[in-house]
């Protein structure tokens, strides 16, 4: 396969930048979208740019074997979508070696060896969440928080940011604070047991994201009782949090994939090509994110609230 | 039983046998008993009519899993896969049965009864699958439905797109959110398929059959019970049930997702065992697997109650499945 690739495809594959992207996994919509983002993206479009896409399949050792093989295949640059904060720097630090840039994406690695980082920042994220949820209920009374799983950056980022929110009501108790693990199904559980034990005591729901909100949602209707009542907020901006925020059952802040995808993507081919200029229209929509020729080592693609105003618009972009 | 006085030495055996049963399966309703009692004690919520229906709808669909699984355990075999089918079923009935025009299959949304049947069909066909493999080509169960594990998770993405299926149609949900007296849907399927399966098992001549198969498969079929096909049929059922769970965890939740029901095989292995259903054939009861499922269950329930942490449950559960098979094995070395 590789030797008939290498003598029938270098009249194309040749002169144009090989970039690997190295996702944690594509079972999940989020990453689904990235991908599909990045795909999308201009300088792919336009064949300026040969894209692989590797399927890490939720472990950090198959990403590791993946890394090699873009090493030995002599790949331009690579963009990396960890499964896990630390067991990724390995991987990082040998396509260091051999000299390849790596491009951070979404989820974070401890290391120093990345060439930049394109992602959003979760403890803003966990900050806006809990605000939006302590607003509705008027800083008191009553919440519980469905965490991510335990360890994971996203869940101590995003838990942070609610904590320094929840700082802020004095008058807010926290009834409940356990992880459903990004699951609806647990969260729907957790939920039902919590409203007995709580019973009518719950006011507001955090969920650190909205699959979980959203189970906390199901949960509430299951009870019997009124998801008016309470306050329910999560993070990502999934399709059926789109079609939940449009119901008026909760609020969700959105997790732009596309941005840090096709901003990943235009960051890479400039550590490739000191003279490339960023094709993805990403760069003039967030105008707090300037491009500064692709030379800095951290972009922080802005979080957007999803509200009435953008509901109807980016649920068109799901269709 | 009638027969004391003139007791035979193998009736005596057998009577020894059927004693340390009852004793084992007493033993496993006497811990749940226990337990609820300490825990109706120490949380004042616990006995209340929207808890006690609480436990039983999160119980329903490990339930139903693990009632296939006895089927399954009785002949000697494990069903791996249901963890997988629970998806695949899942996601399949669900694009029958949406109305988001993207994940639709053309022509649709179908009545919910036909879904409902496509999604039983997918998961009986994974099971025939595995029997097939297992039965005719004597492929160790334990690798047939690990293959199948595999196969049907792709599948999913496959069919999907990797995507999940949302908006499902409110007919669909009723199995999932649905409610008959005031019992909610879940836990009267979970009802309906213990009492088909104590049925089965009890009183039909294929119940028989499958002790027979799994306590001896030589002496069975010596005896001229067809024991492959009674070992095709065992998959066949796990599949349909692991069909009717992936709809209903698809209904509870509001949408059919690819990853739904990874290491669900797991709960249910768990809860046969526990139910005091042997690994090693032919000996076990449905009446047990029930018991299994609600302990975990209540174990769950109970520890969210009182605000323990989710990884306590976890070893709790170690805990019993472990203890449970150290029962068994004591009830052996007496025999």
């Amino acid at each position: 396969m590789l030797a008939t690739s290498a003598l029938t495809a270098p009249a194309v594959a040749q002169d144009v930048p090989q970039i690997g992207a190295a996702v944690y996994g594509l079972n999940a919509e989020f990453m689904q979208i990235w991908s599909a983002a990045l795909e999308e993206h201009p300088a792919v479009q336009e064949d300026l740019v040969d894209v692989t896409i590797f399927d890490g399949r939720y472990h950090a050792l198959v990403q590791q074997d993946q890394f090699e093989t873009m090493i030995t295949q002599e790949f331009d640059a690579i963009i990396f979508v960890p499964i896990d904060i630390d067991a990724g720097a390995t991987a990082v630090e040998a396509a260091n070696e051999a000299g390849i840039p790596v491009v951070g994406s979404d989820t974070r690695v401890n290391s120093d060896l990345l060439h930049s980082y394109v992602g959003s920042d979760d403890v803003r994220s966990g900050y806006m969440l809990a605000r939006y949820v302590l607003d509705q209920i008027g800083c008191e009374g009553n919440v519980v928080i469905l965490e991510g799983p335990i360890g994971q950056s996203a869940q101590i980022s995003r838990l942070e940011g609610n904590m320094q929110a929840l700082a802020e009501c004095s008058d807010v108790n926290i009834l409940e604070q356990q992880t459903a693990n990004w699951s609806r199904a647990e969260a729907q559980t957790l939920m039902e047991n919590w409203l007995t034990s709580h019973d009518g005591e719950i006011d507001g729901v955090i969920g650190q994201n909205d699959e979980m909100a959203l189970g906390a949602i199901e949960a509430i209707r299951a009870a019997g009782l009124s998801v008016d009542d309470f306050a329910v907020a999560g993070i990502d901006g999934i399709t059926d949090a789109l079609v939940a925020v449009q119901n008026g059952d909760m609020a969700s802040i959105l997790q732009d994939a596309r941005a840090q995808a096709q901003g990943a993507l235009d960051v890479a081919l400039a550590a490739v090509d000191g003279e490339y200029e960023p094709m993805s229209d990403i760069w003039t929509a967030y105008t707090d994110m300037p491009w500064n020729a692709g030379g800095d080592a951290e972009y922080s693609v802005p979080w957007t609230p999803v509200n009435d105003e953008n509901v109807e618009a980016l649920l068109a972009t799901r269709q | 039983m009638e027969t004391d006085q003139t007791a035979t030495p193998q009736a005596q055996d057998a009577r020894k046998l059927r004693l340390a049963q009852y004793g084992q399966k007493y033993g496993i309703l006497i811990a749940l008993v226990l337990l609820c009692a300490v825990l109706a004690i120490m949380n004042e919520h616990f006995l209340s009519t929207r808890n006690i229906l609480n436990v039983l709808r999160q119980t329903s669909i490990n339930g139903i899993l693990a009632i296939g699984m006895t089927f399954v355990i009785l002949t000697r075999g494990i069903d791996l896969s249901v963890g997988s089918v629970v998806a695949l079923a899942g996601i399949v009935a669900a694009s029958l049965a949406t109305t988001s025009s993207t994940a639709m299959v053309a022509g649709g949304p179908y009545p919910a009864l036909l879904a409902i049947a496509v999604g039983l069909s997918v998961g009986m066909s994974c099971g025939a699958v595995s029997g097939v493999v297992v039965a005719r080509f004597a492929v160790p169960a334990f690798v047939a439905t690990l293959g199948m594990l595999s196969a049907a998770r792709g599948l999913t993405l496959l069919y999907g797109d990797g995507r999940p299926v949302l908006a499902l149609t409110p007919e669909f949900r009723w199995i999932g959110t649905g409610e008959v007296f005031g019992i909610p849907m879940p836990v009267v399927l979970f009802a309906l398929v213990f009492l088909i399966a104590w049925w089965v098992l009890n009183s039909t001549r294929f119940g028989r059959h499958v002790y027979a198969a799994g306590g001896n498969p030589h002496a069975a079929e010596v005896s001229g019970i067809n024991v492959k096909r009674i070992r095709l049929m065992v998959y066949v059922i796990s599949g349909a049930l692991a069909g009717l769970a992936g709809m209903m965890l698809a209904a509870r939740t509001g949408s059919a997702l690819p990853q739904a029901g990874i290491a669900y095989e797991l709960d249910a292995i768990a809860a046969v065992v526990i139910g005091g259903t042997s690994l090693a054939g032919g000996v076990g009861r449905v009446t047990g697997t029930v018991i299994g499922a609600l302990l975990i269950g209540v174990v769950n329930n109970g520890l969210d109650l009182m605000g323990v942490e989710s990884y306590y449950q976890q070893v709790i559960k170690g805990v019993l499945i472990v203890a449970a098979v150290m029962l068994d094995q004591a009830r052996h070395r007496r025999e």
